[in-house]
């Protein structure tokens, strides 16, 4: 290149045509892997000095906490091309998931290719490409250009805190679920629990052998899946049930007789009924947790009403005495690297599938979804969506804008299989895995076809 | 005039019968052969044998290979020499042996090279559609990864017993020259009919029956016998011209092409058009 690029005098690296991926977690190397396999050349930058992103414990990052397993069992959650070893059970602790996502970064040489301890400051977005700032594992700050950015930085790790009447003047210790490791943190206290997620129902379970009191406190009443029915992981057994492609009402019927075959009646445990249907929150999937409600070790709460001293109120009056509340109250979706407005939709990103930026071909983000089922399969497929997309505009830009003109009205449709979901900010990004899968199935089929129109 | 017009478009991403009914796990018989001075940057090669047969089918290859510098490698399907079927086996069909190589794939340090033989050859044919970062496949006497309707019409008219035990799930004893080429001695190739065992019905008829095409990326060489009795030789380059290439022929051989006399031959071409396919399909050279 005959004029190297500067900013303010600074030199600026320019890379060509190599793509960057933001982020070497289990979307960031897939979308990496994918990229690479259609011909492209790809840099990857990771903050962390390893790779595995959530699930590699020993990252700063990293949400995972010493009882996590997998909530969906492996043929949902392996890549498909990759899958989980034999050896390896229904659902992996997440020590294992951390080692098979290093197995996967191996056998497919990103190894080589990802750039550890390189976190990105800055991103500034150019007529075409953008530039970006980058700190080196030596600790020098530099800039370099490139035509393409590919954000794969997580949803799980910027605690969403709530904010309850008298919470600062609770005498006892707040904590939220991104600052839990282990249930050492839980031993000898009185401990609540707010929220009733995945996580919130597992560090429960975790206080109940623990904990000296363990209070449970969830804004509504959920419908709680067991991990097994019919001797099977129960997404596998589900599964059939959605094959069915019934109407929603129907599928949501058979799942709630499921559920009062497997589990029972909720009010026999102490627990309120479920005021939705089943699949209209995200799906909790504990079977653990009832058991320990049955037998006393957990007691059931409504919402938090505020606190007072060293007592938490909830909202039908009660109180109790508490040395740790912990709110197990989710995740907001960040982007702290991007100048606000680049991702369309402020807090509900609107992207094509959730990857492709409506009106830039040069901007994409891969693993921005909640699924109701294993997340890595669904975003591989995603990265082969881009790598489409992509291998479409370098051949035929006029093409690639024409497609994401013609895809914009799915905009508004979110995978959602026509389920009402409650409103709520836990569901900014939650898709159905069976719609989903079958959405990507046919855009994948329409960009074939555009890329064999364009090579013919 | 396109051939690649014929290939279907798009990409399986559903895939509830592997969702709903995953394999059941097993344990696998994987032989190695490494070369003795390994060449960098170059991939393992993973063998699939065919029907009633075993990782054992490549014991000449594999040697072979690691002679010439490559790490080969051969599986045994479920059901198949060392690797047992499950405990409650209800159907082994191609998806279970698809699962198979999948997973000796993920125990290897980098993407590997697919050899496939007859079925195996079909296998390979479906995880190359899966897995994409093979740098290539090779496909010795390969059923067309549409149907194999002309199989039956090949044993009918030279072995019509052995059809006829294949299609009930019995142990075959097909007659040497169903199995090999005139030039092997009629010893050999009784000792070859003796280690056969018995193919799953689902699976064998899977090869046969009209199905779903897969997607094939990868570039693949597409070899038989002029003298094959099972997947004729006309039938090999109908495999070669679905796939978007030609077949290579070897005039006086017969099915088993790895395993008959003039292996070498057949092993030199596969050598040859790895050297010349394997380094510029790497991905990763050029940007498009």
């Amino acid at each position: 290149m005959a004029n190297n690029p500067t900013r303010d005098g600074e030199g600026v690296e320019d890379r060509h045509d190599r793509i960057l991926v933001i982020g070497a977690g289990s979307s960031g190397l897939t979308a990496a892997k994918n990229l690479r396999e259609r011909g492209f050349h790809v840099d990857v930058v990771e903050r962390e000095p390893h790779v595995g992103g959530n699930w590699n414990i020993d990252g700063s990052a990293s949400r995972v906490y010493d009882s996590t397993r997998m909530i969906s069992s492996k043929p949902f959650t392996q890549y498909p091309d990759f899958p989980m070893p034999d050896t390896a059970p229904d659902y992996l602790h997440h020590t294992d998931v951390r080692a098979y996502l290093e197995r996967y970064a191996a056998h497919f040489g990103l190894d080589r290719v990802v750039e550890r301890s390189t976190p990105v400051e800055e991103v500034e977005p150019l007529a075409r490409g953008f530039d970006v700032a980058l700190t080196g594992a030596d600790g020098t700050r530099h800039w370099r250009r490139y035509r393409r950015l590919v954000v794969a930085n997580g949803h799980n790790w910027a605690p969403k805190w709530p904010t309850y009447p008298g919470q600062d003047t609770f005498t006892g210790e707040l904590l939220h679920s991104a600052g839990y490791r282990s249930g050492d943190q839980l031993a000898g206290k009185r401990v609540v629990v707010v929220g009733a997620g995945n996580t919130g129902c597992d560090i429960a379970v975790e206080a109940a052998h623990r904990a000296e009191v363990t209070v449970h406190s969830t804004r509504r009443a959920y419908w709680y899946a067991p991990k097994y029915v019919l001797g099977k992981p129960a997404d596998q057994v589900s599964d059939l049930i959605f094959a069915l492609r019934l109407p929603t009402r129907l599928t949501q019927a058979l799942f709630q007789a499921t559920a009062r075959l497997v589990v029972g009646r909720y009010e026999r445990y102490g627990l309120p009924t479920p005021d939705h249907r089943f699949l209209e929150t995200h799906p909790i999937v504990n079977q653990q947790l009832l058991y320990h409600v049955g037998h006393g070790a957990i007691t059931p709460k409504p919402d938090v009403a505020g606190f007072d001293g060293d007592e938490v109120v909830f909202t039908d009056g009660s109180r109790v005495q508490a040395d740790l509340v912990l709110f197990a109250t989710g995740y907001l979706i960040r982007f702290p690297f991007l100048p606000d407005g680049l991702i369309p939709g402020g807090d509900r990103p609107r992207l094509l599938r959730n990857v492709l930026h409506p009106d830039r071909t040069d901007l994409a983000v891969i693993g921005l979804i909640q699924p109701d089922s294993g997340q890595f399969a669904l975003v591989h497929w995603q990265s082969v969506l881009l790598a489409s997309f992509l291998e479409l505009e370098s051949r035929a830009p006029t093409a690639a804008h024409r497609y994401l003109r013609e895809a914009a009205h799915q905009l508004d449709d979110r995978s959602q299989a026509g389920i009402d979901l409650v409103d709520s900010t836990r569901h900014l990004v939650e898709v159905e895995h069976a719609a989903y899968a079958r959405d990507l199935e046919k855009d994948l089929a329409v960009l074939a076809r555009r890329l064999a129109a364009v090579a013919a | 005039m396109s051939r690649r017009a014929v290939q279907p478009q798009g990409e399986k991403v559903q895939r509830r019968l592997d969702w709903t009914f995953p394999p059941p796990p097993v344990p696998r018989e994987v032989r190695h052969a490494r070369p003795a001075a390994p060449v960098p940057g170059r991939p393992p090669v993973l063998c699939v044998h065919g029907a009633g047969m075993g990782a054992w089918a490549f014991d000449r290859w594999l040697p072979a290979l690691a002679a010439a510098g490559w790490h080969a490698v051969a599986v045994s399907l479920r059901g198949h020499g060392e690797s047992p079927l499950p405990d409650r086996a209800a159907i082994t069909s191609l998806r279970h042996y698809e699962h198979d190589v999948l997973q000796t794939i993920t125990e290897l340090p980098a993407p590997p090279v697919l050899v496939g033989h007859s079925l195996g050859a079909v296998v390979v044919q479906r995880v190359l559609e899966r897995y994409r970062s093979a740098p290539a496949g090779v496909l010795l006497s390969a059923p067309p990864p549409d149907h194999g309707l002309a199989l039956v019409a090949a044993l009918a008219r030279h072995d019509p017993a052995t059809l006829a035990r294949g299609v009930v799930g019995l142990r075959t004893r097909p007659r040497a020259r169903t199995l090999v080429g005139p030039g092997t001695p009629q010893d050999e190739a009784e000792r070859l009919v003796l280690r056969l065992t018995a193919e799953p019905v689902p699976a064998a008829l899977q090869v046969i029956l009209p199905r779903r095409r897969p997607l094939i990326r990868t570039p693949v060489l597409v070899i038989g016998g002029g003298e094959d009795r099972i997947v004729p030789a006309a039938t090999v380059a109908r495999t070669a011209r679905l796939l978007g290439t030609r077949a290579h022929l070897f005039r006086g051989m017969g099915h088993n092409l790895h395993l008959e006399r003039g292996w070498e031959d057949v092993l030199e071409v596969v050598l040859t058009w790895l050297g010349r396919t394997v380094e510029v399909a790497t991905p990763g050279p050029q940007a498009p």
